[in-house]
């Protein structure tokens, strides 16, 4: 697919002399925004749109429409569909709340310790799915350490409690670090002009900075809502008969081998997290009252009344308490015989994961999100630049397919996937290529999972990327054009190192995504191939819990390091010397 | 950031002539030149078939209001903007289908548009490095521009650090080095201060005298157009009210617009009593029959308006409505601004602005007074009310 090229209502007596005029002045004549639309275009649709197509005819096929007729009939479906958008809400309410509470105590709160709390919130986006249900399970769990072995208590957190638990500790770093953006953007001047109308504090919080942060809170509760409705790997692990859609599909695939019944359920559950993700998106997010982009406007001032301190600093306090706890479980219980019951000290569960047969889904999965981070990222640059600066009508289609990625519960795209792939793809009798997923795949299927990282870890890039482009004044790139650059020269040599910063914002959670991602790996790994989050389900699955919080330890340790790497390579060698102010 | 402007008064100085472009050429032409955004027929047209011959070495400002299509116009010769019709030459060239990066032209903006992550002296041979220059020759051509520009103390330093005057010289450095046929500006003193706004417009006329470089300079600052320009293009609304040379602009300007956007201006009703003959006719106005000079399209047939500067009007003291003073008037205020005194001033004819300038202390009248109200000789110039072009 090319951009539009349309042909200018020019009058007719111009257009006896005048050349073939074309309309875009933005990009008509530069041949090398063609060209990198159009390989922009064919990734697109080769690693979401084929997959999102080849899902929609499965679904519809006899056997696929059957399922769907049984969703509007069949009173168990009314059941699980219930429980998947009950989740959602729920998850989507607590997540933000928590997600809330640490960034207001973050940014408004007078206390020690901001740095620490900070990097406790951000350390579930490096943590694998698992690590926290596994954790809850050991410490709050029928044997757990905590309710029975202290409290003697012998707790079910299976189902509804658990998942609630779980989702909301996973997933309130997305809503925190969205509320903290947007209360430190907030003018602190507000604060103070409704102070000097003489409102108290308690007042000013609930009459200036709630009402203010209402877009923000709303598209977390959205973001939130799709990513608990899409998680897989907790209502496995902790769901106990609170079955949800993406569990169900993927009981249909891997336990009936009944594709387009999986199909069907991926279908139904793709829907509401399409809906909610448009509404974030078209609606929410316009209404935004604050700029984004904004810089604060001033030091904000800190609050020291106890009235709201102490209460703020305990919730938050105990919830900090938890993470670490939860977190210390995953690092302790690896070196534990069998975690929570039989505390005996072991190397055994490390040992399986770095040396014995866990260690090739380590150096697997490794290898993959390592390909994949980088052509992520540059993926998510090269779209920012297209849509920001060089597309007109084609800008808002490409930007939304990009961002699909989010939107798609991870079961769905895991599934079309499989569909998609799984046999040589033809093209009028043609192979263009040969399988890439399912047991015939060429390289085991890698190349699917590759390009399933990409798809899952574009957004995070391409959002950076756009925000960032709008920052720097476009004259700045023009000026290039008019000293002679090309298009693709000014993206490299003016662009690119002035978005550095949402480069690496890009390349970091294309890298932590892909490791930590499961939901559509499970349809995707083959013997030949082993993933680390699908691993660690199966260890989890057989009750070994010591090798799963193992694996979990190695890969927060793999992708921390990677981090690390990734800060120095890219600010140390990639742009040496170019120093330029932020 | 105030001892980085206090360094700034440092005339552009050395040896310019090096940028100089081969003579004659630079010559450019726009020929029914259109724009309209957006892509349905009723769409408003932003630039409405401009037409503009410009001289090589000629200085033109583009002149107008906001909105009215100056900066479409500069992004269409640029290669910005494609044009919906109409053609760009450059020497006789079609520069339409040449895109942005090939044309022999350079463009300066208004937010200096300095790479942020590139020093100085790196900004400056960005264009030429594109060109695959010899470094030897590249760090020559680099120098001379960064001396002409008096920059060369500042050649390692990353743009943030300079003023916004140095930033400005730096966009035009990295531009000349470039040593385009033209040069385009797009209100680049806008975001100056007062001060250094007049002193770097004189810089730009002195080094582009110089070096005769064709310059097409976009501003809404009528002052800037007046002191820089060869010629004035006054736009509105897409299209040119008039091309001409800064006085005659000023002097006699093509409509009611123009009369009204550059400097100040009384528009008094008038009687013409006979055809034009040579641009000159008889008229009435202010209580006098006098000889005024008279835009080519005044003719009996239409009402016409008589176009006084307020610093052309002449008050005097001692009323006497005679055939000398014409008319009688009260002063309804008078405000003092140190080189000169600004009246309002009531007639008959309705109410008129005098400026007076530098008055003794005697003789600055009060509001009350009673004064006759008279016209400079040779000043008026009789305007057609509908004049639109
Ligand atoms: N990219 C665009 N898309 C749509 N309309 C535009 C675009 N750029 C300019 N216009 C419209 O075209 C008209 C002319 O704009 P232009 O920027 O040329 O004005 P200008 O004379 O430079 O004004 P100013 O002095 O404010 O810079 C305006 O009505 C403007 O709204
Ligand atoms: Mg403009």
């Amino acid at each position: 697919m090319a951009i539009p090229l349309i042909d200018a209502p020019v009058p007719d007596s111009v257009r006896a002399t005048a050349p073939k005029l074309k309309r875009n002045g933005k990009s008509a004549k530069d041949p090398a925004v063609v060209i990198l639309t159009t390989i922009v275009c064919a990734i697109l649709l080769l690693i979401i749109g084929f997959p999102l197509y080849g899902l929609l005819t499965s679904a519809f096929a006899p056997k696929g429409l059957e399922v769907l007729a049984r969703m509007v009939t069949d009173p168990v479906n009314h059941r699980i569909i219930a429980n998947t958008l009950l989740l959602g809400l729920i998850v989507g309410t607590t997540g933000t709340l928590v997600g809330f509470l640490f960034a207001y105590a973050q940014v408004k709160v007078k206390f020690r310790g901001k740095r620490a709390l900070h990097l406790l919130a951000m350390i579930p986006i490096v943590a694998p799915p698992f690590a926290v249900a596994t954790a809850v399970i050991t410490l709050f769990g029928r044997n757990g350490a905590i309710t029975n072995g202290i409290f003697g208590w012998q707790a079910d957190i299976y189902g509804l409690p658990g998942l609630t638990i779980v989702l909301s500790l996973s997933f309130f770093p997305v809503a925190y670090m969205n509320i903290r953006g947007m209360l430190e953007s907030l003018d602190p001047s507000l604060d103070e002009a409704a102070a000097g109308l003489g409102a108290s504090k308690l007042r000013v919080f609930f009459t200036v900075t709630i009402p203010m942060l209402v877009p923000g809170l709303a598209g977390s509760f959205l973001l939130l809502f799709v990513e608990s409705i899409a998680d897989l790997a907790n209502p496995l692990v902790l769901g106990g008969d609170y079955t949800v859609l993406a569990s169900r599909a993927y009981l249909a695939v891997t336990g009936e081998f009944n594709m387009q019944a999986g199909a069907a359920y991926s279908l139904t559950l793709m829907l509401p997290a399409l809906l909610v993700f448009l509404v974030q998106r078209y609606w929410v997010s316009r209404k935004s009252v604050v700029s984004i982009t904004g810089k604060p406007a001033g030091a904000t001032e800190q609050i020291s009344a106890p009235s709201i301190r102490i209460p703020v600093l305990v919730i938050v306090g105990f919830l900090a308490a938890l993470i670490v706890s939860i977190y210390a479980t995953v690092l302790a219980g690896g070196f534990l015989k069998v975690p929570g019951v039989n505390n005996e000290l072991t190397l055994a569960h490390y040992q399986f994961v770095l040396a014995g047969l866990g260690s090739k889904a380590m150096v697997d999965t490794t290898i993959l999100a390592l390909i994949a981070a980088p052509i992520a990222g540059l993926l998510g640059m090269l779209i920012g630049w297209l849509v920001v600066r060089k597309l007109k009508r084609a800008s808002g289609l490409i930007d939304f397919i990009g961002m699909l990625g989010l939107a798609i519960p991870g079961t769905v795209l895991g599934i079309g996937y499989l569909i998609t792939y799984n046999k040589p793809v033809n093209i009028f009798g043609l192979q263009v290529f040969p399988a890439l997923a399912g047991g015939s795949a060429i390289l085991a299927g890698a190349v699917a999972i590759v390009m399933v990282y990409i798809a899952r870890s574009l957004p995070s890039g391409q959002r950076a990327a756009v925000s960032a482009l709008q920052q720097i004044h476009p004259a700045i790139e023009e000026a290039s054009t008019s000293l002679g650059a090309d298009s693709a020269t000014t993206f490299r040599k003016v662009t690119l190192p002035l978005i550095q910063s949402a480069l690496l914002t890009g390349l970091t959670f294309a890298f932590a995504r892909s490791m930590t991602t499961l939901s559509p790996i499970v349809f995707l790994t083959t013997p030949g191939i082993k993933i680390m989050t699908s691993q660690i389900l199966a260890e989890v699955d057989s009750g070994r819990f010591g090798n799963a919080f193992a694996y979990c330890t190695v890969l927060i340790g793999i992708v921390l390091l990677v981090i690390l790497l990734l800060n120095v390579i890219i600010r140390k060698v990639v742009f040496r010397g170019q120093s330029h102010r932020r | 950031m105030d001892n980085l402007t206090a360094a700034d008064p440092t005339p552009i100085t050395a040896d310019a002539s090096e940028f100089a472009p081969a003579l004659e050429s630079g010559q450019v032409t726009l020929s029914a030149l259109t724009k309209r955004y957006g892509n349905r027929v009723d769409d408003p047209i932003a630039v409405d078939s401009v037409d503009l011959d410009i001289r090589a070495g000629e200085f033109v400002t583009l002149l107008g209001p906001s909105g009215c299509g100056k900066t479409s116009t500069l992004r269409m010769i640029a290669g910005f903007e494609t044009p919906t019709s109409g053609h760009v030459t450059v020497d006789g060239t079609d520069m339409v289908s040449v895109p942005p990066n090939k044309r022999p032209m350079s463009m300066v903006f208004q937010s200096y548009a300095l790479f942020p992550h590139l020093s100085v002296r790196q900004n400056v041979a960005y264009g030429l490095r594109l060109k695959k220059t010899s470094e030897k020759r590249l760090r020559e051509e680099v120098d001379t521009a960064l001396t002409i520009m008096n920059l060369m103390p500042y050649a390692e330093r990353a743009p943030h650090q300079l003023s916004g005057g140095q930033q400005q010289r730096v966009a035009l450095a990295r531009a000349l080095v470039m040593r385009p046929k033209v040069l385009l500006f797009d209100e680049p003193l806008s975001n100056l201060d007062a001060k250094l706004r007049v002193q770097m417009r004189n810089e730009i006329r002195r080094l582009q005298k110089r070096l005769g470089i064709t310059s097409i300079f976009v501003t809404h600052d009528q002052d800037e157009a007046m002191t820089l320009s060869d010629r004035i293009v006054v736009m509105n609304q897409g299209r040119i009210e008039q091309i001409d040379v800064p006085e005659q602009v000023y002097r006699h300007p093509s409509s009611i617009f123009v009369a009204d956007f550059i400097g100040r201006a009384n528009f008094l009703d008038a009687t013409l009593l006979v055809d034009p003959v040579d641009g000159r006719a008889r008229a009435f106005a202010l209580g006098l029959e006098r000889e005024v000079a008279t835009h080519p399209d005044v003719s009996l047939e239409g009402e016409v308006l008589l176009m006084v500067r307020p610093e052309s009007v002449i008050l005097t003291p001692n009323p006497a409505a005679d055939s000398v003073h014409g008319e009688v008037g009260r002063v309804l205020s008078a405000i003092f601004h140190g080189e000169s005194v600004e009246y309002e001033v009531e007639t008959d004819t309705g109410s008129i602005v005098a400026l007076v300038s530098d008055p003794a202390a005697n003789e600055i009248f009060e509001p009350m007074d009673t004064v006759s109200v008279g016209i400079k000789a040779d000043r008026g110039w009789l305007l057609p009310v509908h004049a639109e072009s």
